[in-house]
């Protein structure tokens, strides 16, 4: 009925996870329980400003070292822009936790809480931390220049890919009035 | 001689248990749970004194076995409602939460009993408890993870009670699937000494009550709101979103 792999991967979950509760519990029992929250909408949400988020991986400031033709200075500016991105997003993913937070301590008491929409905002949630951890990595491992070439890549795959299936759907609209057209 | 002093020693705890929780009046705030230790005892005690004159009886063993399952479904059931009980939003969570994991798990054995006609024949007692133990493992993963996902105060009692119970279900669950049908091996004892864990668990939290932290008054206008509320979540997600793909695409 219930196959053996699903079953020591549920019992194997629990069990992490029950560690990590041991551990975790104490702690998350003094935090606040939330009621001096203030209105979501007063919030600021932007760790930093935006101009300097887009900064950050922006290539102006790398062209502009490369052209004192100082590798010392070159490589210095790659390591400094590294960590400013790597903090810019800890940052972001701080401020992402907290939303969150800030939500399930409302939520929690609420008598008209909805599991649709619970659902939806922790997809999305889940889908921002996954953004977070991928970028992490990237710029640990190639820095913040190579992730927004690979962004712009990816952007001009994407919209290569939109118009493909633009003109496929198109083609297929013009064949199905065609055989309506015959019979 | 390993298994006698699982047994003794699971007896004594389970006394010692009993002993103070009665002293520390715990009984009376979590009624089911001390009625399933005491059901564990006369268990444990019976199945002592029988083993030692004769072999249990495979239909009362897994009686008895079936009972202390369905006991344990009482007892998580018990943490929902105490744990939950000034959470109302995160209570309705649970309970769909719960609703699923049943529906999951019944729509996978209809399905299997459809493709295989005679399974019937083939599942005995051990497969039984397996998908039961399998089943309250599931429901126990997901309650815990909203517990944890909606940051549930935790009184040291109730604490040891789930962590308690959650450990010798997830133990139980993956020993069953190496336990050996007659001899005695290392997932063997694995699968008695899972309950004495637990039991170690219960008697260091449940040694003495403890206050439950009371949750201070929401604020009131959010939560009359709730629909707001998650619009306003929502808002500041997608903005969260929008400006990471801002600043990598510029």
């Amino acid at each position: 009925m219930i196959g053996v792999p699903t079953a020591l991967l549920i019992g194997f979950l629990l069990l992490l996870l029950l560690l990590l509760a041991a551990r975790g519990m104490a702690a998350a029992r003094d935090l606040p329980s939330g009621s001096d929250t203030p209105l979501l909408d007063a919030l600021e949400f932007a760790p930093c400003p935006p101009e300097f988020a887009s900064r950050i991986f922006s290539p102006e400031d790398s062209k502009f070292v490369s052209t004192t033709k100082s590798p010392q200075l070159a490589k210095l500016f790659r390591s400094e822009r590294k960590i400013v991105a790597l903090l810019w997003v800890q940052q972001t993913s701080t401020a992402i936790q907290r939303t969150m937070r800030e939500h399930v301590q409302i939520a929690r008491a609420s008598e008209d809480l909805e599991f649709a929409t619970e659902v939806k905002l922790l997809l999305l949630y889940a889908e921002l931390m996954l953004i977070c951890g991928v970028l992490f990595v990237a710029i640990q491992s190639a820095g913040p220049l190579w992730l927004r070439g690979l962004a712009i890549y990816a952007d001009a795959h994407s919209q290569r890919l939109a118009q493909v299936e633009q003109s496929f759907k198109a083609a297929t609209a013009a064949r199905e009035l065609h055989g309506a057209g015959v019979s | 001689m390993l298994s006698q002093f699982i047994w003794w020693g699971s007896i004594a705890l389970e006394v010692l248990l009993l002993v103070r929780g009665s002293r520390e009046k715990l009984a009376f705030r979590y009624p089911v749970f001390y009625s399933y230790i005491s059901f564990v005892l006369v268990q444990d005690i019976f199945f002592f004194a029988v083993y030692r004159n004769t072999q249990i009886n495979a239909t009362v063993y897994w009686t008895a076995e079936f009972l202390s399952v369905m006991f344990g479904c009482a007892v998580v059931f018990e943490v929902y409602r105490v744990a939950l009980l000034s959470y109302p939003g995160t209570a309705r969570m649970a309970r769909s939460v719960l609703a699923l994991v049943f529906a999951l798990a019944l729509a996978k054995g209809i399905a299997n009993a459809w493709g295989d006609h005679g399974w019937w024949l083939a599942v005995n007692t051990r497969e039984i408890e397996r998908v039961l133990r399998t089943m309250q493992a599931a429901a126990i993963l997901g309650l815990f993870s909203l517990f944890l996902l909606y940051a549930i105060p935790f009184a040291k009692n109730l604490r040891g009670i789930l962590l308690g119970y959650g450990s010798f279900v997830a133990v139980r669950v993956i020993s069953l699937q190496f336990v050996p049908e007659r001899q005695r091996d290392f997932w063997a004892y694995a699968y008695s000494a899972s309950y004495l864990l637990a039991l170690g668990i219960w008697v260091a939290h449940l040694w003495a009550y403890s206050e439950s932290p009371v949750p201070k008054p929401a604020t009131a206008r959010l939560e009359n709101d709730y629909q707001r509320l998650a619009a306003a979540t929502r808002r500041r997600l997608e903005a969260a979103r929008g400006q990471v793909v801002k600043a990598v695409r510029s």
